[in-house]
């Protein structure tokens, strides 16, 4: 009877290098829509928003594929959860790349205003943060680093302190109330910057369960477990 | 090899998935109780209650982790194929979408410190709470659509017109009538509110999309609730 693993790890390779691709997809979105923002362009805006319909196409293949492997090749253990990974990574991919077209949105909803310089360096900055960030995460994944993807978590902290900082700022140029609904778009749209960044930690959480089986869940599971042990206060007495 | 020892296998296999759709379920409720604090939650700024919230969307993600954990095991230890692979499938999706709207009702629940901000402008205040009325009805049709697998009920969430749209409307409108000291602080707090519950009412229509996939079988519900 033939050996099905070398199948199985084609296919798996596969999977890992189509989740590589679609990761460089939205990685450069970030870019392009930032771009996008910045400029205020409603050409480029609306050629993002449309690039997302691909993206969103390519996620379900690959999830699809994933569950077809692991109905069909019945995966153990690093296998297992090698295929667990990818079915993850596609989600915290796809949902990124949703941020970006809800920034490109901003952009056409900010069309005619003009966005205040020290916001627009801010901008600038936890852009580049969020595409270094995601570019580590995705690393991480495809050299199987642990100690790389485990450290995302604390790298994070940079992109959320430009994010306090973008907020502050905002608070700080629109207290006179010039226009609320700017004031409002410009802080969802460090939200959507912020939000990506905790997709890239996410990222380096499913790498580490990838090559250790450590997943953060299992400790709050294990939380829940230990505290449902214990007897409650008035049991004891 | 004959097929009568693997009858009371696929008996238990059965017997698992009608298990596994009850746990859907009783997650389902979980997140029901905590949207119910949410909203109770958003109308008083009750931060006792707000912290039972949050406790409670520990368990509500601890269940998310086990029922995927389930799902996994069952794929790769019982290779199912067609409605049961379906199904199997459609539950790991279902739950991410329970817990992503256990997370939404979350950020709502943490603007408890704000609601004092919030209920100072009324017309504002009392758009916020119709929209989480709505949010949480439409949120109710979805787990009844799925503890009866009823496709009438998941057709009307996936392809209705929604009321809360047009709250969230009036919402965006009524902000920018805005003004005064904290009128910025309030405008973020509102919309922060306003586009989550938003979303769990999106993310509740998506439940409707995913049941239809599951009870019909037609892979173009899956295409078209891709967000």
């Amino acid at each position: 009877m033939p050996d099905s693993r070398p199948t199985f790890h084609q296919q798996l390779d596969d999977v890992q290098r189509d989740l590589i691709r679609l990761a460089a997809r939205v990685i450069e979105s970030v870019a392009r829509g930032t771009e996008a923002l910045l400029t205020l362009d409603l050409g480029a805006a609306q050629t993002l928003i449309d690039g997302d319909d691909e993206i969103d196409l390519l996620t379900l293949e690959i999830e699809e594929r994933c569950f077809t492997l692991l109905a069909r090749q019945q995966p153990m253990a690093s296998d297992m959860r090698a295929v667990v990974t990818a079915i993850r990574l596609t989600a915290e991919i796809e949902r990124s790349g949703d941020l970006m077209v809800n920034v490109a949105k901003a952009a056409r909803r900010l069309y005619g205003s003009e966005i205040p310089v020290p916001l627009r360096s801010l901008l600038t900055a936890m852009a580049d943060e969020a595409v270094r960030l995601y570019g580590l995460a995705m690393d991480a994944y495809a050299s199987g680093d642990a100690s790389l993807a485990a450290a995302i978590d604390d790298m994070d902290d940079r992109l959320d302190q430009l994010h306090e900082d973008y907020i502050q700022a905002i608070l700080e140029i629109h207290a006179d109330v010039r226009d609320i609904q700017m004031a409002v778009q410009l802080a969802l749209v460090g939200r959507y910057y912020e939000r990506i960044g905790d997709h890239a930690v996410n990222i380096g959480e499913r790498v580490q369960y990838m090559v250790t089986g450590w997943l953060p869940e299992h400790e709050g599971a294990a939380r829940i477990a230990a505290r449902a042990a214990v007897p409650a206060p008035e049991e004891t007495t | 090899m004959s097929s009568r020892p693997l009858e009371p296998m696929r008996h238990g296999f059965r017997e698992e998935l009608d298990q596994l759709r009850l746990q859907v379920e009783l997650m389902g409720v979980r997140v029901d109780e905590n949207l119910e604090r949410m909203r109770d939650v958003l109308r008083t700024g009750d931060l006792d209650l707000a912290a039972l919230a949050t406790e409670a969307d520990n368990e509500i993600d601890a269940m998310n982790v086990s029922l995927t954990e389930r799902c996994y095991l069952l794929l790769s230890r019982e290779s199912p194929v067609a409605s049961d692979l379906r199904f199997i499938v459609s539950v790991l999706r279902i739950v991410s979408e329970f817990e992503r709207i256990g997370d939404l009702a979350l950020r709502v629940v943490k603007l408890a410190p704000h609601h004092h901000l919030l209920a100072r402008h009324e017309v504002l205040f009392d758009i916020l709470v119709t929209i989480s009325e709505e949010a949480v009805e439409i949120y109710r049709v979805a787990l009844r659509a799925w503890s009866a697998q009823d496709l009438h009920l998941a057709t009307e969430l996936a392809t209705q017109n929604r009321n809360l749209d047009l709250y969230y409307e009036r919402l965006v409108s009524e902000l920018q009538r805005l003004d005064g000291l904290d009128a910025v602080r309030i405008a973020m707090a509102a919309f922060a509110a306003g586009r989550s519950l938003e979303r769990i009412a999106d993310h509740s229509a998506i439940v409707g999309a995913r049941l239809r996939y599951l009870i019909t079988g037609e892979p173009a519900h899956l295409a078209a609730e891709v967000r």
